[in-house]
């Protein structure tokens, strides 16, 4: 890999290390055996007669196993050596590694192998800020294992290394004096164990549940099969989806309060875990393709809604959950995520999934089981979350300490700004979030009047959209330049930048016809377009800046709802340049499309330009192709019936998706590249 | 009041509510185990589809909650936050761990002063 890291993974447990199999992390950098938000390793170093050993390649053989070939000796010009060593590794409740030692001398051998441990114990959130331990830590040697762990109070954690073979414990590692026969080889398996105990009541905490491998590539075999085919002969198109499947089947994720089920965690290595906007828009993207996904996260958010205020956790009654968190530090409530709620999107596009899922599955038990959710969910927009009483949706943390600033997907603190740099200040109304609310209305009320048969509340949900979507219009319209602004301010005037969240008006419907076009000039436009997608900000506003996380970067995830938004007011040519270009994209990552990069100018670079510290693999980057598949094909559901529109990039050519299920059953749909997207 | 009232009073309150429309999906019984010293003292509370009853602990549980006396007085009074103090090993559960999730709803949160401005500024809004 690029970085020179290895990784595996299964949900929320992950294993990050360096081409040699070796974990050597430094309190900051997150390599290391990763589980539940802790790092249940931060060494573990194999050496041979005391030297360290030379990678010779590493193959990726699932997301979950990666297999190393080593030999003595660190890196020189020239290695020469009579013995291979192969590490082969797959994670699973912590990791199991099978070490094997080849002896290709006619001589035999005798080795003093060391695999050498420790592990720091790590929140990820010490590992991102550089905060310091508060508890103490022990190590037990005991016969052929060796057993690391932390305690503070009645937390604790420990690691659990055992060996098959014979092996000499101590608190640093195990050693195996091992004889080698003229061709001869040697090895053991080692298995590490994550635990998340209580030394007060007894028992496990959570139970990381360990799958065979067998079983784990049939899991996965099973995923593939179901979803949808690709035929096409752009190659790229077929391993990017190829790449897309097999992601998010490793970022599934089974939360401890899923009943087994699993929804996509958001992106490895920061975000391993329940988020409510991730998880939503991924299963939204995969919904033509793997809709079991939206409806555990659908069922999972459901059971977590906010249903009390707590001013720490950012909760209110109806308000969907942001970020859940099992570290120490959320533990002993240093961090609010136990779940935090601090976003403001989530529940209207709560509403926004659930309809969307049943217009393509027609899972109407689902939708009348959520019902109450649901009908929360709309009732926080127009209460909670109208922070000013004139019918937006707003923003202002209670948490001052460790709360989100910024609460709309564009989180980082600079996002949202004025053409001219200034912040504003809070509340905040940004404009995407009173799209998601116009849509949540406009689906609630489809959904009222077809499940729920309250046709009081569904005349009601019209009215206020309809209202609302005057409002709009009126309200967040820069006249001079027409665009939208970014947000508005206090006193209700315009935060006026021009920003990629248009393309997310359209999506959510709350745009007037008659300024629709202006909308998608600009996001095709030079200060928007980089010829790759849409840059979050345009270039022109004194806070772009291209490598910027949200002033300038190209966001894949952002660009496949833009599509989308692009679609439903039939610009379907500007839909396929936005897809040919994340697909180009796509190409350069090797199908593995990270969270973003650079808003440089393709003609200017002629490659994508990866962000610094982006996730990859990413839920909603890997979903971005799957989306775009959808907008392409022009695929929507009428009915019983699924309308195929297609409008291709022309360098496509043929496409066909295959068995696309929902609820006509499986069905074809087929398109011919004809749109000359060239920049 | 006696620390005692407080959890007895907590079950009082959910047996006489009878139907929390909160609990509507959940069905399922719930034991509390309540450590104080080597005594441990039993709750059930069965819900079905929101229908609450809560008896004496002589039932097949789905989940069993174990907490200390005074863990769980502060949890029914608003003063802990379970799922924090499941994470911090001062609770333990046994069995469906999504019952815990929707008995969260029961539990009462932190009374802070802009809670308490934000209930009052959401009614007005309706």
């Amino acid at each position: 890999m690029s970085d020179g890291l290895v990784k595996i993974l299964d949900g929320n447990t992950f294993v990050v290390s360096d081409e040699r199999g070796d974990i050597e992390a430094s309190l900051t950098d997150p390599t290391g055996l990763f589980s539940f938000d802790t790092r249940f390793l931060s060494r573990w170093v194999l050496t041979i007669d005391g030297e360290r050993l030379n990678s010779l390649s590493v193959d990726d053989l699932q997301y979950f196993a990666a297999r190393f070939f080593l030999v003595p000796g660190t890196g020189t010009v020239y290695v020469d050596s009579k013995l291979s060593v192969i590490r082969q590794r797959e994670v699973g409740g912590g990791f199991q590694e099978q070490l094997t030692i080849l002896n290709h001398d006619t001589k035999p051998a005798r080795l003093t192998v060391r695999v050498g441990a420790g592990c720091d114990f790590a929140d990820l959130f010490e590992v991102k800020d550089a905060l310091a331990k508060k508890g103490s830590y022990y190590a037990r040697a005991a016969k052929g294992g060796l057993v690391l762990g932390y305690e503070r109070d009645t937390f604790k954690r420990e690691t659990q290394i055992s060996a098959s073979s014979t092996a000499k414990a101590d608190e640093n590692g195990l050693t195996f004096t091992v004889k080698l026969e003229p061709h001869g080889s040697w090895e053991t398996r080692l298995n590490v164990a994550t635990v998340l105990s209580s030394h007060e009541v007894g028992g496990a905490v959570i139970v990381a549940k360990r799958r065979s491998w067998a079983s784990m590539e049939r899991g996965l075999q099973r995923w593939v099969e179901q979803a949808p085919r690709v035929e096409c002969k752009w190659e790229p198109l077929r391993s990017t989806y190829r790449r897309s499947l097999v992601d998010l089947a490793a970022l599934r994720f089974s939360p401890p309060v899923a009943g087994g089920k699993s929804l996509p965690a958001a992106g490895l290595p920061w975000f391993m875990t329940m988020f409510g906007r991730d998880s939503i828009f991924t299963s939204l993207q995969a919904l033509p393709f793997t809709p079991e996904l939206a409806a555990t996260t659908l069922r999972v958010l459901g059971s977590w809604q906010g249903s009390g205020l707590d001013d720490f956790r950012d909760e209110d009654p109806g308000r969907i959950l942001h970020e859940m968190r099992y570290g120490e530090m959320t533990a002993f409530e240093e961090r609010p995520h136990s779940p935090y709620y601090g976003s403001v999107d989530a529940t209207p596009l709560y509403v926004v999934l659930l309809d969307e899922y049943e217009r393509w599955t027609g899972d109407r038990k689902l939708v009348r089981d959520l019902e109450h959710e649901a009908r929360a969910a709309l009732a926080w927009i127009d209460t909670y979350a109208d922070l000013q009483g004139n019918g937006y949706i707003w923003y202002r943390r209670r948490n001052e300490t460790s709360g989100l600033e910024n609460q709309c997907w564009k989180d980082s603190w600079d996002s949202i700004s004025y053409r001219d740099g200034r912040l504003p200040g809070f509340p905040r109304a940004t404009c995407e979030l009173q799209g998601y609310a116009y849509d949540a209305k406009v689906r609630g009320a489809r959904l009222a009047r077809v499940v729920w048969k309250d046709l009081e509340l569904a005349d009601r949900l019209e009215r206020e959209a309809a209202d609302l979507k005057r409002r709009f219009n009126r309200d967040f319209w820069v006249e001079e330049d027409e665009y939208f602004a970014l947000a508005l301010d206090t006193d209700g005037k315009q935060v006026d930048a021009l920003s990629s969240n248009n393309g997310h008006l359209l999506w959510s419907g709350i745009v007037d016809k008659s300024k629709a076009k202006a909308v998608a000039r600009h996001l095709l436009g030079p200060r928007l377009f980089s010829g790759w997608g849409v840059r979050t900000l345009a270039e022109g506003e004194a806070r772009y800046n291209p490598i910027g996380y949200h002033v300038g970067t190209v966001w894949p995830f952002d660009n496949s709802f833009i599509a989308w938004g692009l679609r439903n007011y039939d610009f379907k040519e500007e839909a396929a340049r936005i897809a040919a270009g994340i697909l180009d994209a796509a190409e350069f990552f090797d199908g593995r499309l990270p969270e973003a990069f650079g808003g440089y100018e393709r003609n200017v670079t002629k490659y994508p330009v990866q962000y610094p510290t982006a996730c990859s693999p990413q839920a909603w980057s890997t979903g971005t192709p799957l989306l775009l598949l959808r907008t392409m094909l022009g695929l929507n559901p009428q009915g019983e019936y699924l309308v195929v529109d297609p409008a291709l990039p022309a360098t496509i050519g043929q496409l066909e998706l295959l068995d696309i299920p929902g609820r006509w059953g499986r069905i074809d749909a087929f398109g011919r590249g004809r749109v000359e997207v060239r920049p | 009041m006696t620390s005692k009232d407080a959890i007895a009073r907590f079950f009082d309150e959910l047996a006489a509510r009878g139907h929390e429309p909160l609990l509507g999906n959940a069905t399922g019984t719930v034991r509390f185990n309540v450590v104080s010293g080597t005594r441990t003292e039993r709750w059930a509370v069965t819900v079905r589809k929101g229908d609450i009853e809560v008896s004496g602990g002589d039932v097949t549980p789905d989940l069993v909650i174990r907490a200390d006396r005074s863990l769980l007085e502060r949890i029914v009074g608003g003063k802990a936050n379970a799922m924090a103090a499941l994470l911090r090993g001062e609770l333990a559960i046994d069995g469906d761990s999504e019952l815990l999730v929707l008995m969260q709803r029961l539990f009462p949160r932190p009374r802070g002063p802009r809670a308490t401005t934000r209930a009052g500024y959401a009614r007005r809004q309706r």
